[in-house]
């Protein structure tokens, strides 16, 4: 548990300012506890506020381990929702009221510098003030971080419920909001996503229309601290609490992109197969190329080579006239002869 | 898949709607019934803008007439209505609201509400026009029309390419053949030189 109830600390912080501012004048010290005077009325005022303040801030702690306690349940059908609710309304709005009396408590501080003696018992006594203002600013921010992550945890444990719950009945509602786990958005959370596209947070934004806020079913906690003037140190916090429901515009919205996104994720296939075609082919495309260049040169040199041919055969002449001339000789003698 | 009308309220949470801003395409009625119609229109759309309650989408449905209502609230409490015949789809139907809305909370400041009949917001006659054919306008049908158009040329690419590669196997073929005859025929060619050389 993160919280931690130090009022009786600042309780006796509180009396041991008393005391040490009463030491200087512990001659009226009597008379002030006597009579409660003016100024020192005014200094009971601030430890009175305070005080207050510390034990508001105390009981809230008590309220926020409840509240984690009940939201720490993991069972299915005992779940409270409406005590869970009421009591974070619960929570909510003490916060808000302690956030105001330290607004007020400051400002009172503020005044109270404005008017202060120039006496160095009096600044220590306003350093102290503030000191003490900036200590329940603090505690409560850490109370409201607290509480954030408790709301945080309960958001988690409903979303583990819905599936548990979805596993052992199976409705429609549970359908549609299983929907966009199919998507390919959605893979690069579980795993590779084959498009390259890290996009890991499936936030429905619809051309900046973002609809979180559904039908009027939606119970929304909206938790927005008024920031102190003075950079206290509690920031702004928000949450908001989605109860799941039906709501047809944005089913069909996303069920639409859920198909562009599909069909774009088919087109992104359908062209690297073609990739993968056209460079099969490009082997093929070499191998004719390599072919018609052996083609040509094969012809060249077939050419050149009957080009020898008919030169040497035309050279040739005036031995074939030779051995025609010795042929007609033969065949003369041969003729002679018969 | 026509649009009938299409109009912006001032829609109070306790009470009545007030009409702020209206378009009407009734070019598909009679000349005689077109008054009565108009009339029945901003009725029913008065009568849906003041039913639904804020922040919410509703569609009624009415004779032969849906009606799609989106009562967005806010600060300047606007509600848009749009009446359509049965097959106009509704996404888009709600699309177009949501931007009618915008646009008009955009162009129109809010001090106008008061007298209607002075305000001025031409666009949603073209709004009216432009969304008769919602696979146009609308973005994501478009988007999905588009897409669709190039699957069916890729499909016919990889067909094609498909007939490239038999015909360069064709081609391969018939080149291996031609490279062997090639190559007969230089080998006869030279052997005709070497083999004779006596005469």
């Amino acid at each position: 548990m993160p919280v931690q109830d130090r009022t009786n600390e600042f309780r006796s912080c509180v009396e041991s300012i008393r005391n040490r501012s009463a030491v200087p004048r512990n001659v009226e010290a009597k008379q002030r506890l006597l009579h409660a005077q003016a100024k020192g009325g005014s200094k009971s005022d601030f430890t009175r506020m305070a005080s207050q303040i510390g034990k508001e801030i105390s009981a809230t702690t008590i309220k926020l381990s409840k509240l984690a306690q009940l939201a720490k349940r993991k069972t299915l059908f005992d779940d409270r929702p409406v005590e869970i609710s009421e009591l974070t309304f619960i929570i909510k709005q003490d916060i808000a009221s302690i956030n105001k009396q330290i607004a007020q408590l400051q400002a009172y501080t503020k005044q109270r510098n404005a008017q202060s003696a120039k006496n160095p018992a009096s600044r220590q006594v306003d350093e102290h003030n503030h000191n003490v203002v900036m200590m329940l600013q603090s505690k409560l921010a850490t109370t409201s971080m607290s509480f954030k992550d408790v709301l945080e945890i309960r958001t988690q444990n409903m979303k583990e419920s819905k599936d548990r719950t979805e596993q052992f009945m199976h409705s429609t509602s549970a359908a549609a909001t299983q929907a966009p786990s199919n998507s390919l958005l959605f893979a690069s959370q579980r795993n590779q996503d084959p498009m390259g596209d890290g996009s890991s947070s499936y936030r429905p934004d619809y051309k900046g229309k973002g609809r979180a806020r559904q039908n009027g079913d939606v119970l929304a906690l909206d938790l927005v601290s008024a920031e102190e003037g003075s950079g206290a140190p509690n920031g702004a916090y928000a949450q908001m609490q989605l109860v799941e429901q039906q709501d047809n515009y944005i089913q069909s919205r996303s069920t639409a992109i859920e198909s562009i996104e599909s069909t774009i994720a088919e087109l992104g296939q359908i062209f690297t197969q073609l990739a993968n075609m056209v460079a099969e082919q490009r082997e093929t495309v070499q191998r004719i190329d390599a072919d018609t260049m052996d083609i040509a040169s094969n012809v060249s040199g077939a050419q050149r080579e009957l080009l020898k041919y008919y030169a040497s055969i035309s050279s040739n002449r005036w031995l074939m006239l030779k051995v025609f001339g010795v042929l007609i000789v033969f065949f003369l003698v041969f003729i002679l002869v018969s | 898949m026509k649009i009938f009308a299409l109009s912006v309220f001032e829609a109070v949470p306790s009470g009545s709607a007030t009409l702020l801003t209206s378009a009407t395409n009734l070019s598909s009625f009679s000349f005689y019934q077109k008054g009565s119609v108009g009339e029945f229109m901003t009725f029913f759309s008065k009568t849906v803008a003041e039913r639904t309650p804020q922040g919410q989408r509703q569609t009624v449905q009415e004779n032969n007439y849906t009606a799609h209502v989106y009562n967005r609230g806010g600060a300047e409490r606007l509600a848009a209505v749009i009446i359509t015949d049965d097959e106009y789809p509704v996404r888009p139907a709600f699309s177009l609201l949501t931007k009618v809305l915008d646009d008009f909370t955009a162009k129109v400041p809010q001090s106008s509400y008061s007298n209607p009949s002075g305000i001025d917001f031409g666009e949603i006659n073209a709004y009216l026009e432009k969304y008769q054919d919602p696979g146009q306008a609308d973005a994501i049908m478009r988007v999905q029309q588009e897409l669709d158009e190039t699957k069916i040329v890729l499909h016919k690419t990889i067909e094609s390419v498909l007939e490239r590669g038999e015909k360069l196997d064709n081609l391969v073929e018939r080149s291996n053949a031609l490279s062997m005859q090639s190559k007969m025929f230089y080998k006869t060619a030279k052997k005709q030189n070497s083999c004779c050389v006596i005469m």
